[in-house]
């Protein structure tokens, strides 16, 4: 700790002096001479005109609410306090003067430089020992707008912003349940940023919450500037390539997963909210699934898993089979890829580490440019990688397949997130396959395989309910069984009963009417 | 032990196993496109006694599957046919490999080809090495030809791109004309493996079937590969060949085969012709044993139909007269060929002795040792019933109906 910090530190611990001008010595010592600082000396009202002083931040704090706060308390203006109480503490003026909707006293210099940081209002009057903090929060936020990375067709349309309060009420909005229960946290030296953990008391399993609770007052940290950084200092498998904490921007989805018994973490300043504990089967489920009939959701359920399939699969086959086991692929089709690769100079393997690479170059690219040159770039990188690098003899027209495939397939995954891992996890399984065949590629795919199944989320098995098997919960896992079949909770929640069984609809008999 | 050493630790494991999978340096690899992709092989005696000619139609998939977005050299020709000769299959493989730019690939093959000759003289060699072969198939195709194998393998079909690809098609559809066993590695190896089966092989052959476009009036100009017919073994030997109509009742026995055409005589009137199709045809052997002595009853149902008729007659009039004649017939060609398995080659290809063994397991172990001499002697019933329920027919001899 330097010189300042330790000097600061000193200031901070300080309590709040009778005289004004210490305590505002007080608080520049500790802020230096903050452009965006506010401090508005005046004096109060009644026979002593006591000299008072609000400070607060630029920005930070709305100043319309400033105003009117500095309104109830001057002396001369119109329906103003006229006299100030003799004897009474600070802590009767919004009992009878203020008419802020929240206010409270503090006692240090660094409760009220605090609550000066995060937006309020903070009154200091001459000759009294402590503060008034009243809240004058207000800034310049996004709109709840449309989820960037999680689309659907059928479905709420809000997603979260970057403000906590924002998000915490659009989940609120949903679960008008006085069991829905948010508990605040704030990590970050320096960033000070609130968390909010949220759960259904009477659903969460026993003692989960105190555990996420417990896991993030480990972290010690500086800067908490997105839901990420909690998310890898609270993992279970954190060397793991897969994600055990989903993150989510939709609201529904939040909403879902505490009425499943989960909980979910917000993260101030940021629209992604983490969900705990996750399954890597959510990963392939949509909100659609439950928004759509479930006839569709089943069928579109299992083109994810396909998806995932080929995404993951797809090019160590083709390398697997193309370079080593030639006499698997049906005589006609091993012909079609033959001539296809008559002129390719380079190994499949090598054929398809430049493809895959080239796609991954596309998608990065197309993520990071800025967006009216985007279109100029997807138009020369398809060309490049659809027509020219076949016809140049580069690549074979199959692995152009092969590649596209795979590409659209790890899109059609919904949870971006961890559609990311699967990316990753295909070029060991690539480079296994086409260094070794089906040995190669059967001791990748056991050897991922046993890594999935070792991995927890906060207790709960990453593959349940397949491993371990749970069978009540399998009406939500591969298939999506109608909604009057979905009478259970999973069972990893405290109360298993989700509604009334037998409710499948009827029409009622002719005549009954 | 904390964290930091934790990954240290890892990462000497990813780099030992990264190390690993450089050194192997692909252990084993051979891209597809450097392969030689062999679709057809003939056999045949070389021209020194006690060598073995090898053809072998090497596919160029470049041409054989044309333009498929990449550019690609090419002669325009789909196929490679070449020849070697050597000591023994393998040593005229080996000798393959002295121009052959490369590696000969035999996991697609679709068929081998043996002459005539070649088949003579036992195909002993032929069944190993095809069956040891890790790599080959066992559904390759198996025949036997009086022609030159190195031509018939070469010869390029109207229809198809590879001549190999053209067989295979002509194997695969062999119940729609029924005249040829469906021989392949498999059945050929069952059979050769068996104590009382026999092999026994397709016939193809090349017939001036096709005609030019450019000469038509040069009717059958062009040689085509025409598969009927079949080879008969015993102890690994080829003994003779049965005519296609043969093997048409043969095929009942060893295939199940359920559907065919015959052509009779009309009742009454020798110069007209009358075709019925049967289907639905069941074949039940039943042997039978007594003191010593195997006897078979051998007994088809059939449904047919009339489909061309040329009798002067009404369908109605001549219906139980037609299902006689067929009767007759088909049981005439059942006979004519158990009489030529029995009497003539004395070789089990019907896969009777099968039957009898499933009947009677303990009398066979007796008989096993001896069982062509057993099965010659044999005596056989064959009791054929048709029925025609249709006559898919409007006209009616000389009229409509």
């Amino acid at each position: 700790m330097n010189r300042l910090a330790a000097a600061a530190k000193a200031v901070l611990e300080r309590k709040i002096a009778p005289g004004l001008a210490d305590n505002e010595a007080a608080i520049d010592e500790v802020m230096g001479n903050c452009a965006d600082l506010l401090k508005r000396s005046f004096l109060l009202g009644g026979d002593r005109r006591v000299p008072g002083l609000l400070v607060c931040l630029d920005g930070m704090a709305d100043l319309g609410t400033v105003e009117a706060i500095l309104k109830e308390l001057l002396p001369f203006a119109e329906g103003s306090l006229k006299r100030f109480p003799d004897d009474s503490e600070v802590e009767a003026l919004p009992n009878f003067y203020l008419s802020s909707a929240s206010t409270h006293t503090c006692e240090t210099v660094g409760e009220a430089i605090a609550a000066v940081i995060s937006g309020n209002a903070v009154l200091l009057f001459e000759g009294y020992g402590s503060g008034l903090i009243a809240n004058a929060r207000g800034w310049k936020e996004r709109n709840v707008e449309e989820p960037s990375t999680e689309n659907n067709l059928r479905g709420p349309r809000d997603g979260f912003s970057e403000s906590i309060r924002t998000n915490t009420a659009l989940v609120r909005r949903r679960i008008r349940d006085p069991m829905l229960r948010f508990a605040a946290m704030t990590v970050g030296t320096r960033t000070q940023t609130s968390i909010n953990i949220a759960y259904i008391g009477d659903l969460v399993k026993e003692g989960l919450v105190d555990e996420v609770k417990r896991r993030l007052g480990r972290i010690r940290i500086d800067s908490v500037l997105e839901s990420g950084y909690i998310e890898e200092l609270i993992e279970d498998a954190p060397l793991s390539p897969f994600n055990t904490a989903q993150s989510t921007e939709r609201p529904d989805k939040v909403a879902s997963a505490l009425l499943e018994g989960r909980v979910a973490i917000f993260v101030d300043n940021t629209p992604h909210v983490l969900i705990v504990p996750t399954f890597f089967w959510q990963f392939m489920q949509a909100p659609d699934d439950y928004y759509n009939r479930y006839w569709v959701g089943t069928f579109y359920r299992f083109v994810r898993y396909i998806a995932f399939m080929i995404s993951l699969l797809l090019p160590s086959i083709y390398v697997m089979l193309v370079s080593f086991h030639q006499e698997m692929i049906p005589t006609s089709l091993a012909l079609t890829i033959a001539s296809g690769r008559e002129i390719i100079p380079f190994p499949v393997l090598l054929e398809a580490l430049i493809m895959e690479f080239a796609f991954e170059l596309m998608r990065e690219a197309g993520l990071r440019m800025p967006k009216p040159i985007g279109q100029a770039v997807s138009i020369v990188g398809s060309l490049i990688i659809g027509q020219a690098a076949v016809q140049a003899g580069l690549v074979s027209p199959f692995m152009v397949i092969v590649v596209a495939m795979t590409g659209i397939s790890s899109f059609a995954i919904p949870g971006y997130t961890s559609s990311l891992a699967i990316r990753l996890l295909r070029f060991p399984l690539l480079i296994a396959s086409g260094l070794f065949g089906l040995l190669g590629f059967a001791t990748m795919a056991f050897a991922l395989l046993l890594h999935v199944l070792s991995i927890h989320s906060f207790g709960e098995p990453y593959l349940a309910p397949a491993s371990p098997y749970r069978p009540s919960d399998q009406r939500d896992m591969l298939l999506r069984v109608p909604i009057w079949m979905m009478d259970l909770r999973p069972e990893f929640a405290q109360d298993r009963e989700r509604m009334e069984g037998s409710q499948m609809p009827k029409a009622p008999k002719e005549g009954q009417r | 032990m904390s964290e930091a050493d934790a990954i240290v630790r890892w990462g000497k494991l990813l780099l030992a196993a990264g190390v690993l999978l450089l050194g192997s340096s692909c252990v084993g690899v051979r891209q597809i496109n450097e392969l030689a992709i062999v679709t057809a092989v003939g056999l045949d005696v070389g021209k020194k006694p006690n060598t073995v000619r090898l053809s072998a139609q090497i596919i160029r998939p470049a041409d054989a599957r044309g333009q498929t977005g990449a550019p690609s050299g090419g002669t325009g020709e789909p196929i490679y046919s070449v020849e070697t000769e050597g000591a023994s299959i393998f040593d005229a493989i080996r000798n393959l490999g002295r121009f052959s730019s490369r590696r000969v690939y035999w996991a697609h093959n679709f068929l081998i080809v043996m002459h005539e000759d070649y088949a003579r003289q036992g195909i002993q060699d032929m069944v190993d090495f095809f069956t040891r072969n890790h790599e080959l198939r066992m559904n390759t195709w198996v025949a036997v030809t009086p022609d030159s194998p190195a031509e018939l393998i070469s010869t390029i079909t109207g229809l198809e791109v590879v001549p190999g690809e053209a067989v295979d098609s002509l194997f695969r559809s062999n119940h729609v004309a029924g005249l040829a066993p469906g021989s392949n590695m498999r059945n050929l190896e069952e059979s050769f493996l068996s104590v009382s089966t026999e092999p026994i092989l397709a016939k193809l052959m090349l017939r001036p079937r096709g005609i030019s476009n450019k000469k038509p009036e040069e009717q059958g100009s062009l040689e085509q590969v025409e598969l009927g017919g079949a080879a008969v073994f015993k102890e690994g030997k080829m003994l003779g060949w049965l005519t296609p109509m043969e093997s048409r009742a043969l095929l009942m026995f060893r295939e199940k085969l359920a559907s065919g055409i015959e052509t009779l005589p009309c009742p009454g009137d020798q110069d007209r012709r009358l075709t019925m199709e049967f289907k639905d045809a069941r074949m039940d052997v039943d042997p039978g044993y007594s003191k010593g002595d195997i006897h078979y009853r051998i007994r088809v149902k059939m449904d047919a139909s009339i489909v061309e008729s040329g009798c002067a007659k009404s369908i109605a009039s001549i219906r139980e007269e037609a299902e006689a004649l067929l009767a007759a017939q088909v049981k005439k060609r059942i006979e004519r060929v158990v009489e030529r398995a029995q009497r003539e080659y004395r070789s089990d290809f019907l896969k009777l002795g099968e039957v009898f063994r499933n009947s009677y397991p303990v009398e066979w172990r007796g008989m096993s040792g001896h069982w062509s001499e057993v099965f010659s002697e044999a005596e056989t019933k064959v009791e054929v019933s048709v029925r025609v329920n249709s006559a898919v027919l409007k006209a009616e001899g000389t009229g409509v109906r």
